[in-house]
């Protein structure tokens, strides 16, 4: 705790100093590297002594930390468990690598902005996740948790002199403020059955089940905005393309899963939940798996991407959580403790890979100034680091042997397979469906990520103006080869993320875990790496033979084959809306296209012109009617808000009085 | 050593029995169009001949385009020492190999149409295109099969699900496994590029998927191409046979005939296919898919009810 404690003074102390010195350029961006250095090493230091339940070369001097005040309700109260253990180990390695290649992003930003402030806030978000991961106070964690909000809100905008921008800036403000209305109401529910704003005291109490849905529901529409499950994602496509590569990197990696977080304290807290709530997590998950990879299917902007691919992860993430809550309400210990282990492990590489993924489109967008992949292609030529940063990625996120993204995904899988054996008939129902819905999202996420790879990178340049390309030199490329090696090592030697994810578990559920299971899946496991790199031998012999085989003769270089034509021009490629055109033409009916289209005209046609783009439908079928409704009604309350501060301070002190007036009585 | 010498010895049988079967497939096609044909052994010939020429690349194509015929045929053979031929059992199972051995296809197929796009022609672009999109609906269908035969099975191995070690009683499960077999077969003929969703014959390459993926490979790339293309249908051919014949004469001999048996006639089979139908619009393709998965399905909900 001390080590963390450390990392939190230093975190706080450099972005004062960031914020003073924010002149000076250069002052700054170094006082911002070094100190996110430090503060990274300490924090990770101090993980992974919790983790490893080892003293690593410095005395644990115990987990919890608390600095009583006199506020009502309110404590300082922090501490280290597994569970937070396990998101602040993800959370160090996402931050310290998006920090790092912050730096060298803004080393030559030579624009008006005012980078100091903007590093400092990075920090000050640093400070803020840190304590939202280790409250052990409901006020606390509130506290931190709205800092959290407004913090991001002014990393995303940026760039805010775009419109878009500041429209992006504006719907993740209002979709994550709905969200903390219901997380005020539910932890002041936990809080007065448990007579204490603590979490200790809070997971001390029991809840009944009728409560327990209620705080299910409120803790999933809560959380699960931040998270961006599937009707609650409308800020996720608006977000990411607006803020700037590292901090879609950070919100991506590390924001989204603080709501998978939340959640799974919310479950630690209450324990025991009906069945249904189980079912309605895995529905919801299987809609978000396969809803986010659709779109990510329909989308040309390389971040948007990504970020509709956020929400069919955050689907993953939720099956293995769905699993595990309809595990524990059928008391199958073995099925709920292996659902949210695999729930937490893809929470980690989700994290790794999607950062991964994140900041090597950053880099492809810096050289070539468009997020456009109608107009990229070839770049894997001009561009190797980033393109072999983003193929690994890529292998990754669909869950393909070798990387990270399989390991966790095989148990998300095996949990499920576990559930079809265990379960009574109606349980085998939503299991074997989750299977389905799973393996549609990799099917399609393979596809997905084929065509991004293949469009981005591959062919001929499809840019009509000649691009100076330059690739990022090493401090922008050195976070992003670690988090590479990551997804690499996972996918190698998965046993000791296992094994974390295991004690994850254990602090969440507060169940042992049998040492038989880990076996029991870590076995396997080791036996899916051997076959891998068994696989990897193969690879090696048989490129050794085709090298043999070919030996003597010359390469031939020529000519792409297009059947006899010769005229080609890079614009003949197929294109990424061509390319995902039928997959989607047979999911028409659930999704929104929008088809613009010139027909042309006469004998000798000038121009013609068609453009399709997919809508997203909870957005405008959903949301939008809803605040248009909204926004019609609070129109008659304008009369409240005259803009005037004097006005305010008045209401204040009404307030106020009405309330001193209600307690005196 | 054991372990290694029986994976060798695996490898050996699907080497060199894999080329023959596409030989007979050619062959019936050939007797239903009254020719005489070529030899059974042509495969091999097409083998021995691309290994031993040249190949030619594009300007436009990176690594990617070599590593893939590689990756390819590395692919399906770690696949093929998952899968147990006849009596001889595979030499590598634990459970949960079937994910893997889904994923593994995934990861060449990744490769195949990064591959196919790398040559920047809108020909491969669109094959890559249909590969992809029909890939994805029959892994739908081929998991629900998986989830099925292991429900059926209680195991998630495929040794244990099929084969020797557990002889799939078609008296008890007989409609299960009769849907089982009917969306498998789809699936193979899906993954393996058949007619009706693929032609692996025509050289016209708007109506092609695999074939016209690989339009710009030769010489040694494309000979990798064609075993892996042979290798595969041998493995999946041989996850089907036991499953429609689990007969268990106890000698070892006559299991390994009866297997190879049910090969042939497997092989036959899609022979005859092809040769009575023609290949399928590209737009009907998925409801054929999709009819594979409903089959899979079905048997599900079977199995479910008699549980």
């Amino acid at each position: 705790m001390n080590l963390l404690l450390i990392s939190l003074s230093i975190l706080t102390i450099s972005s004062l100093l960031i914020f003073l010195f924010c002149r000076s350029r250069k002052t700054s961006a170094y006082l911002f590297l070094w100190s996110l250095v430090a503060a990274c090493g300490f924090g990770l230091w101090s993980v992974l002594s919790v983790l490893c339940q080892k003293e690593l070369f410095l005395p644990l001097t115990g987990l919890d930390f608390r600095l009583s005040g006199h506020l009502p309700l309110f404590e300082f109260y922090i501490g280290i468990d597994f569970l937070s253990a396990f998101f602040l180990l993800l959370f160090f390695i996402v931050s310290l690598s998006a920090g790092i290649y912050a730096y060298g992003y803004l080393r030559e930003y030579t624009g008006q902005r005012n980078v100091g402030v903007h590093l400092a806030l990075y920090h000050l978000l640093m400070i803020v996740i840190i304590l939202v991961l280790v409250a052990k106070n409901a006020v606390l964690f509130l506290a931190a948790w709205e800092l959290m909000t407004v913090v991001s809100y002014f990393l995303i905008t940026f760039y805010n002199e775009s419109e878009q921008v500041r429209k992006a800036g504006y719907i993740y403000l209002i979709a994550t403020h709905v969200g903390v209305f219901c997380l005020v109401l539910m932890f002041l529910i936990m809080g007065v059955k448990a007579g204490s704003m603590n979490f200790d005291q809070m997971r001390a109490t029991p809840f009944p089940l009728g409560l327990a849905s209620l705080l299910f529901m409120l803790a999933f529409i809560g959380f699960g905005i931040k998270a961006g499950f599937m009707p609650f994602h409308i800020w996720l496509p608006y977000a990411h393309p607006a803020a700037p590569s590292y901090i879609s990197a950070l919100l991506s990696g590390v924001v989204i899963k603080v709501g998978i977080y939340g959640l799974m304290r919310a479950m630690a807290i209450v324990k025991d939940f009906p069945l249904w709530c189980g079912v309605l997590l895995l529905i919801m998950a299987a809609v978000s798996g396969v809803g986010g990879v659709l779109y990510a299917l329909g989308q040309h902007e390389i971040k948007k991407l990504l970020a509709y691919h956020s929400i069919e992860n955050i689907g993953i993430i939720a099956l293995g959580l769905g699993i595990g809550m309809i595990g524990h309400a059928y008391h199958q210990d073995t099925v709920a403790l292996l659902g949210y282990a695999a729930a937490l492990l893809h929470t980690f590489n989700h994290a790794i890979f999607k950062g991964l993924l994140f900041l090597s489109a950053g880099s492809v967008i810096h050289s070539t100034h468009t997020g456009d992949m109608e107009h990229m292609g070839g770049l894997f030529k001009r561009l190797p680091w980033s393109g072999h940063l983003f193929l690994i990625g890529s292998l990754s996120i669909c869950g393909l042997p070798l990387f990270n993204g399989f390991i966790s995904e095989w148990l998300v899988f095996r949990s499920l397979l576990e559930g079809v054996f265990h379960f009574d008939i109606f349980g085998i129902i939503f299991s074997s469906m989750a299977i389905v819905a799973l393996s549609l999202i990799g099917g399609l996420a393979a596809l997905c990520f084929a065509k991004a790879f293949g469009v981005i990178f591959l062919g001929n340049n499809r840019s009509s103006e000649e691009h100076h390309y330059q690739e990022g030199d090493l401090i922008m490329r050195g976070p992003m080869i670690l988090l590479a090696v990551i997804c690499l090592w996972v996918g190698l030697f998965p046993a000791n993320m296992v094994y974390y994810a295991f004690q994850g578990t254990q602090a969440a559920t507060g169940m042992l875990i049998p040492d038989v299971l880990i076996e029991a899946i870590i076995g396997p496991l080791l036996m899916v790496t051997k076959v891998i790199s068994f696989g990897g031998l193969i690879f090696v012999g048989l490129s050794l033979l085709r090298k043999f085989l070919i030996l003597g003769y010359p390469m031939k270089l020529t000519e792409t084959w297009v059947c006899g034509y010769a005229n080609v021009t890079a614009r003949m490629q197929y294109t990424s809306s061509s390319f995902a055109k039928p997959i989607l033409k047979i999911f028409r009916t659930i999704l929104y296209f929008k088809i613009e289209t010139v027909r042309p005209k006469g004998y000798f046609p000038v121009q013609a012109r068609l453009s399709s783009s997919v809508k997203d439908v909870s957005e405008y079928l959903l949301f939008r009617p809803i605040f248009f409704i909204i926004k019609r009604f609070s129109r008659r309350f304008k009369w409240i808000q005259s803009g005037h501060t004097q006005i305010y301070i008045l209401y204040i002190l009404f307030f106020l009085f009405v309330l001193l007036a209600w307690k005196l009585h | 050593m054991n372990i290694i010498f029986l994976i060798l010895s695996h490898w050996l049988i699907v080497l060199t029995l894999s080329p023959l079967f596409l030989g007979i497939i050619s062959k019936v096609k050939a007797f239903f169009a009254g020719k005489k044909g070529p030899s059974f052994f042509q495969p091999y010939f097409d083998l021995q001949r691309l290994f031993q020429k040249n190949s030619v690349y594009s300007r436009t194509t990176t690594w990617i385009f070599c590593a893939a015929p590689i990756i390819n045929l590395a692919a399906v053979l770690v696949l093929s020492a998952l899968v147990p031929l006849g009596t001889f059992k595979a030499p590598v199972k634990f459970s949960g190999d079937i994910l893997l051995a889904a994923y593994i296809l995934g990861f060449a197929r990744f490769f195949m149409i990064s591959a196919a796009l790398d040559t920047g022609s809108s020909f491969e672009g669109m094959g890559a295109s249909r590969e992809a999109f029909f890939s994805c609906l029959s892994e739908l269908a081929l998991f629900m099969n998986f989830i099925t035969l292991s429900f059926v099975s209680h195991s998630i191995s495929l040794s244990a699900m099929i084969g020797a070690n557990f002889p799939l009683s078609w008296t008890l499960m007989g409609p299960v496994l009769l849907l089982v077999v009917g969306s498998f077969f789809i699936v193979i003929l899906t993954e393996n590029a058949r007619i009706p969703i693929d032609d692996p014959d025509t050289h016209l390459e708007l109506t092609m998927i695999h074939e016209v993926m690989i339009l710009d490979h030769s010489g040694v790339d494309l000979g990798y191409m064609l075993y892996a293309a042979a290798i595969k249908f041998f493995v999946f051919a041989s996850i089907m046979v036991p499953i429609i014949v689990p007969v268990q004469s106890g000698n070892t001999a006559w299991d390994m005939l009866i297997f190879l048996g049910g090969m042939l006639v497997l092989s036959v089979t899609v022979g005859i296919i092809e040769s009575t139908m023609a290949r399928l619009r590209l737009n009907r393709v998925n409801n054929l898919l999709l009819i594979a998965f409903a089959l899979a399905f079905f048997g599900f909900v079977v199995k479910m009810w008699r549980m």
